[in-house]
């Protein structure tokens, strides 16, 4: 084989095209070192393992999760010669690897977003009691959207609910999801909320939710937010960007809607109520009515009492004017002429004696 | 879709106002029964209407995986 001369550009070039066949993509997994941002733009980082050390470059705005020296991560990245002969790999995603990276990388993204006041309790805004516009995004193959679809289904209806399928999970979904909240933020009808849901799944598969630009989308969305990903005991950091977080998937149905079987008992308790008020109110009336007629019987008797008085004392006195009283005190009735020789009738007590005038006189 | 749902409100904020006259001033027991009937038929309306309300769920065409 005759000796290929290039020029170095060319063989740079070349080296360029060779390794992109070769590699095309491909993930390296290693631990961060040297790490440093220039002129807040450029970030360069070695990934190492025991035996070896790469140099790596991306921009500030590929990286989306906080690195540090000593994290161990997996970068996606293209092997590339540089016009000045240094050989890295240009990085177009980068995530932390294994349990302890991603919390690292999870507790130095939080305490940052924390800094800045994007989880402050003050910025929380509360959903409306009974939307009528709902916003969703999620991806309409996961069990977690069936989960929210079939509890909203189940306790309240008349909901006009628009759904955003987008990935949940991989390096995509934060792009997506984003995308799908700029598409209802800006829409001429905005929604009351908007509500993102995702089922349970590994750290790493809610990874995206710990991602810095979906994170702020979240808490700069115009719309409220209300976010329920994972199981219970998973809390991204979407979670706490939203205005109101939820558990599950599940739980943010029951945030979001009353449930009408409670409305519907509400409802039935307030008619009922009025029963016992009713039968309350009937009583006091009857009470009332009786009382009434008591004290009606009660003037009767005393008018009557009074009348009877009267006549009593009447009758005593009228008593004391019959004749047959004063006979018995000893006078007597006398009957007939007051002539000498006149026969009289004499009328006491107990006798009437019959007697003749011997005598007149004036007195 | 919020129509529906909007008359629900209504009915419930009626339903309310209903039995509010039962503790007010104006209670008065010729009207009681009347009105209480009502309240009932009403309330007996409202949870038909809550047992009938659908959402209206729509998933959108567009697209987000940054593609379209």
């Amino acid at each position: 084989m005759a000796n290929v001369r290039l020029s170095v550009s060319q063989f740079i070039d070349l080296t360029n095209q060779t390794l992109e066949y070769a590699f095309g993509s491909l993930e390296v997994e290693g631990e961060v070192s040297s790490f440093k941002v220039n002129q807040g733009k450029y970030v360069f980082f070695d990934l190492k393992d025991a035996s070896g050390s790469i140099g790596c470059f991306m921009t500030v705005w590929q990286l989306r999760v906080p690195i540090e020296d000593g994290m161990k991560v997996i970068v996606e990245a293209s092997p590339k010669l540089t016009n000045w002969g240094k050989f890295s790999l240009t990085v177009r995603t980068v995530r932390p690897s294994g349990e302890g990276a991603l919390k690292k990388s999870f507790e130095l993204l939080k305490a940052k977003l924390e800094a800045e006041g994007l989880f402050a309790v003050e910025r929380k805004r509360p959903l409306p009691a009974i939307p009528n516009h709902v916003a969703v995004i999620s991806s309409t193959d996961a069990a977690g959207y069936a989960d929210f679809i079939k509890i909203l289904n189940d306790r309240w209806g008349g909901v006009s609910v628009e759904v955003a399928h987008v990935q949940v999970q991989g390096a995509a979904a934060p792009d997506q999801i984003i995308r799908a909240l700029q598409h209802f933020n800006t829409l001429e009808t905005l929604p009351e909320v908007i509500v993102i849901v995702r089922g349970g799944g590994s750290a790493d598969d809610l990874a995206v939710f710990n991602d810095e630009q979906l994170v702020r989308a979240i808490a700069g969305s115009r719309v409220p937010t209300l976010v329920g990903v994972g199981h219970e005991v998973d809390v991204t950091l979407a979670d706490l960007a939203a205005d109101v977080r939820a558990a599950t998937p599940s739980n943010a149905a029951q945030l979001l809607v009353p449930d009408r079987h409670d409305i519907g008992r509400q409802v039935r308790a307030t008619t009922t109520r009025l029963i016992p008020r009713m039968l309350q109110i009937i009583d006091e009336a009857k009470r009332r009515v009786g009382q009434t007629i008591v004290r009606m019987f009660e003037t009767i008797e005393d008018k009557v009492e009074v009348v009877e008085r009267s006549v009593e004392m009447q009758r005593h006195l009228l008593a004391q004017f019959n004749p047959e009283t004063v006979l018995a005190r000893g006078y007597a009735l006398m009957r007939g002429e007051t002539t000498l020789g006149a026969t009289i009738e004499v009328e006491l007590s107990r006798v009437i004696l019959k007697a003749e005038v011997k005598d007149v006189r004036e007195k | 879709m919020s129509e529906k749902n909007k008359t629900i409100e209504e009915k419930m904020g009626l339903l309310n106002e209903k039995v509010s006259w039962f503790e007010s001033d104006e209670f008065s027991l010729e009207e009681a029964m009347s009105r209480f009937k009502e309240a009932e038929t009403l309330a007996e309306e409202i949870e038909k209407d809550l047992e009938e309300l659908k959402n209206d769920v729509v998933v959108i065409k567009q697209r987000f995986d940054g593609e379209a």
